[in-house]
């Protein structure tokens, strides 16, 4: 990311500390993610709060990191750092390091930096590391809280996808509001005292072709970066409701948006990339109907599926793509499962960018996380680590929007101003 | 840790023993009463052998005139009057207050050594050393630093330390008014020793400020007199609620770290950031009679024992700046051995006044035999368990814990509180015997009349002592710092902790 001279001292004042958990946690206790969670490793979830100056008015950062201590000893993992065990399986001792947390200042005012929308600037309210080069000293989790000029505050949280998908990661933050609203959250979640899936297996390696959902990429060791041709980055959108109306006319009234969103943006790449390009197998994320087992506990419970079209995109109708997109998907996450074990864990893939991915936020409850009360005005949500295909991410809209949707798409950095022209043409954005 | 099993000694023999040294302690301590009772006897079997008529003989033949008698009279009740007044004043100890870190302070040792390698990117040998003492400590994973020390790099600012000192002694304060009812405005002394953080104005002043106390307040700021400065306070308070009839004073003991972090390399100065943590204790003494029935604690003695004219010793702890310029506390290796030198010199004093007759005839023969017959054979060590119930050792690290349980034969639960202060509090400097004795109250176990000895080591190098004697049986459940977690104590601490 090329820091423009705008961005340079925009943000000052930087402190940088760790919070952790009230009590101390047993230190032999361990956490293995399983395999749908270790497939998610590469990937990690940026997102944004903003708040109006009341959320945070009055309080002093002490005051502010006082309830995430209780907080953070529910999801004692959180705190904790990945190992590897003899199998070459990571997972994670919960030792209590903590999470990264670091306090700015902006030299605008909220409203001056909403009316920007720039992705490159919004990085610079959230932490951009990966869990890497040292597995043992990478914390899971960053935390940032910028305050701007006319007290308003931006909460950026960067989660490592292999703890949770970004309804978990909603969940999560969801609680520190409870917390902070006075309610007792309960005992923290428990954890086990051995390792029990990082057995070394002696039977001979099954040799079996890895599911189209997923990308294998060169062993990239305990540096959890993604390799790409590309350079990927994100680009909003917000969809309005009349845009999202004009839409589903002309998708048809029995697709929802996200479909209808995900099947124009289909097209609309595949008309970029042209026909030798075009992906005509897509990965479909959503949050999964069981949901997770126990309330507000973390995990990759997402549903991921693929899509398959034996048709040329750039000719074929919305509506087929959407129809497609709803009823042949295919559940992918035995099969993500199956490979992984076949690796015992061991091996490198990529989701999220594999094939061109569309995930569907709207059900995530990023709205919920109230801070004393206060909603935050908006959630920006980026995935970094995704692969070459690129990935869409439909959010929900903000709480004004009514009926809207906010969408970020990450892309190869020269498909952006094509892509941005495209959807001009459908008439998607103004 | 398991102790190996003492070899099994002769049955009868060790049986014997056991009551000549009974039967010895019995006689020595009791040496008056064997005395004076066949004397009595025989007196009163003299007084009924013979009749009235030789005691009025006896009693006409002394030809006391009425003015002997009234001179006698009068001898006896001056005698007596002047006994009574030149006593000193009884000092008693009402009650104390311990500040108890929030849990947001807390520290980790992961997150320890994490931050410790970010803040020393290129000195992986001063962070591996810092592993090593933080392993090996005896601190657990509860222990708190102050914000300032929480960031990466720590932000060791005045603004940072005031707050944290205002913190620490506002509650600990706040605290011993609530449980002592005292009023602000009632407190004739106070003295307040923190040895590394002495701004302008002091801290004395800081709270007089606060509280609003009064203008003849006799107020004294100690500073740079190290971890045994809570002894010389009390020694302070002491002497002048000897000084002012009806009057009460109060101590706070307390290490502000916030100006103290060390941000070099140099080993023997990263020591103190592995092992000092937060805490503070406020006390409140009093020489009033009415304090006599509610006062937890009577004082019995302060004994001060300074080391410094030995250049050895002078220098053992030492503040300097370090080849780059970082100042930190030098910590020399042969600090135990200077702290077992000043012990020696501490007990010698303290010895005669706490020790039983027995021992003290044991001592003088051993010094007798030592200096004329054998100058090689072995002092002997009184048996200070039957001088204290309780013993209250400065928790300045494990070393200093083991060395004095060895020299001085103390069982493990009576080095419990010392031990499992350091696990939950870590080093906290002069307010540490506070914490310690605040455990043994915790656990049920302080009686009325049970001695408590606290010892305190520090910088100069000085080796404190006092002692107290337990004024009223204090009954758990006790509030206070211990309250939330006296129940999972004690534990088990292995020599090297895994990280």
């Amino acid at each position: 990311m090329v820091s423009s001279p705008m961005s340079e001292g925009l943000i000052y004042d930087k402190k940088l500390s760790s919070v952790g958990p009230a009590y101390a946690t047993d230190p032999d206790l361990v956490y293995e993610p399983r395999n749908l969670d270790l497939a998610m490793k590469l990937h990690f979830l940026r997102g944004i709060y903003y708040f109006e100056r009341q959320a945070f008015e009055g309080l002093t950062i002490l005051a502010i990191k006082e309830p995430m201590f209780d907080w953070l000893n529910k999801y004692p993992v959180t705190s904790g750092r990945f190992r590897r065990a003899e199998s070459g399986r990571a997972y994670i001792k919960c030792n209590d390091c903590g999470v990264r947390f670091l306090e700015a200042k902006c030299d605008k005012t909220l409203e001056e930096w909403l009316e920007i929308r720039d992705a490159s600037l919004e990085k610079l309210l959230v932490s951009n590391q990966i869990i890497g080069p040292e597995l043992g000293f990478s914390p899971l989790i960053f935390i940032q809280l910028t305050k701007f000029k006319c007290g308003g505050t931006s909460l950026g949280l960067s989660w490592a996808h292999v703890l949770g998908d970004a309804f978990s990661a909603a969940e999560f933050l969801s609680m520190l509001g409870r917390l902070v609203a006075g309610q007792d959250l309960g005992p923290p979640f428990d954890l086990a005292q051995s390792l029990t899936k990082s057995v070394i297996s002696h039977d001979p390696p099954k040799v079996a072709e890895d599911p189209i959902a997923v990308k294998r990429v060169e062993p990239v060791g305990d540096n959890w970066l993604t390799p790409t041709k590309f350079k990927v980055e994100p680009f909003y959108f917000d969809v309005t409701a009349t845009h999202l109306a004009h839409l589903q006319s002309k998708v048809g009234p029995k697709f929802g948006p996200f479909e209808a969103i995900s099947a124009i943006i289909w097209k609309c790449i595949a008309k970029i990339r042209g026909k030798e390009m075009e992906s005509n197998v897509v990965t479909i994320c959503k949050k999964s109907e069981e949901g997770n087992k126990v309330y507000g506990m973390l995990g990759n419970t997402q549903v991921v599926s693929v899509v398959k079209a034996d048709f040329p995109i750039v000719d074929a109708e919305p509506s087929v793509l959407a129809k497609l997109m709803r009823e042949e998907a295919f559940d992918m996450r035995d099969k993500i499962d199956e490979a992984m074990a076949r690796e015992n864990g061991v091996v490198d893939y990529v989701i999220y960018g594999a094939n061109m991915t569309f995930v569907n936020l709207e059900d995530a409850k990023f709205y919920d996380f109230e801070y004393r009360g206060q909603k935050p005005v908006r959630v920006s949500y980026w995935v970094d680590g995704v692969g070459d295909e690129g990935a869409v991410l439909v959010l929900p809209g903000t709480n004004e929007g009514g009926g809207g949707r906010a969408v970020v798409a990450i892309l190869p950095e020269e498909e952006i101003v094509r892509f941005e022209a495209e959807l001009k043409r459908e008439r998607l954005i103004a | 840790m398991a102790e190996p099993p003492p070899p099994l000694p002769d049955f009868s023999q060790s049986v014997k023993l056991k009551y000549v040294k009974l039967g010895y302690q019995y006689l020595v301590n009791n040496f008056l009463v064997f005395l004076l009772v066949p004397v009595i006897v025989a007196l009163t079997l003299e007084l009924i052998h013979s009749n009235p008529h030789d005691l009025i003989h006896l009693w006409n033949s002394m030809q006391l005139t009425s003015l002997h008698i009234l001179c006698s009279f009068f001898l006896i009740i001056y005698t007596l009057t002047f006994f009574l007044m030149s006593r000193p004043r009884p000092i008693y100890l009402v009650d104390y207050a311990l500040f108890k870190p929030p849990r947001s302070f807390r520290v980790s040792f992961g997150g320890f050594m994490e931050h410790a390698r970010i803040v020393l990117a290129d000195e992986p040998k001063s962070v591996h050393f810092q592993m090593k003492i933080l392993q090996r400590s005896g601190l657990g994973e509860e222990t708190c630093i102050p914000p300032a020390m929480h960031f990466i790099p720590p932000r060791p600012t005045m603004q940072l330390a005031r707050e944290e000192a205002e913190l620490v002694i506002f509650s600990a304060m706040d605290s011993l008014f609530q449980k002592t009812g005292l009023k602000p405005k009632d407190v004739d002394i106070l003295v307040l020793n923190c040895s590394l953080f002495s701004p302008t104005p002091s801290l004395t002043a800081m709270v007089i400020n606060k509280y609003k106390m009064r203008s003849n307040i006799k107020s004294f700021n100690l500073s740079g007199m190290g971890c045994s400065a809570g002894l010389i306070s009390v020694d302070l308070a002491k002497d002048l609620l000897h000084r002012y009839p009806n009057s009460n004073a109060v101590v706070i003991s307390t290490e502000i770290l916030t100006p103290n972090s060390y941000l070099g390399k140099e080993r023997a100065m990263l020591l103190p950031n592995c092992l000092f943590r937060m805490g503070g204790a406020a006390i409140l003494l009093s020489n009033r009679r009415a304090d006599r029935r509610r006062a937890k604690y009577r004082l019995a003695h302060v004994v001060r024992t300074h080391k410094g004219a030995d250049d050895r010793a002078y220098g053992c702890v030492a503040q300097e700046e370090d080849s780059e310029g970082h100042i930190g506390i030098k910590l020399n290796i042969d600090l135990m051995t200077i702290a077992g030198e000043a012990l020696k010199s501490n007990i010698t004093t303290i010895g005669p006044l706490v020790l039983p007759a027995s021992e003290q005839l044991l001592f003088a023969f051993s010094l007798i035999r030592r200096k004329f017959f054998n100058s090689k054979s072995k002092p002997y060590i009184p048996d200070f368990k039957q001088a204290f119930e309780h013993f209250c050792i400065h928790a300045g690290g494990r070393a200093v814990i083991d060395e004095l349980q060895k020299s001085l034969r103390l069982t493990n639960e009576q080095v419990e509180a010392s031990r499992m202060t350091l696990h939950r509090f870590g080093n906290t400097s002069s307010s540490s015997l506070w914490y310690e004795l605040s455990y043994i109250e915790s656990k049920g176990r302080m009686k009325k009349g049970d001695r408590v000895w606290q010892i305190a080591f520090g910088s100069g190098f000085k080796c404190n002592s006092a002692v107290w004697k337990c004024n009223r049986t204090i009954k758990s459940p006790v509030d206070g710092p211990w309250a939330d977690c006296i129940h999972k104590y004690p534990v088990y601490i292995p020599e090297v902790i895994k990280i």
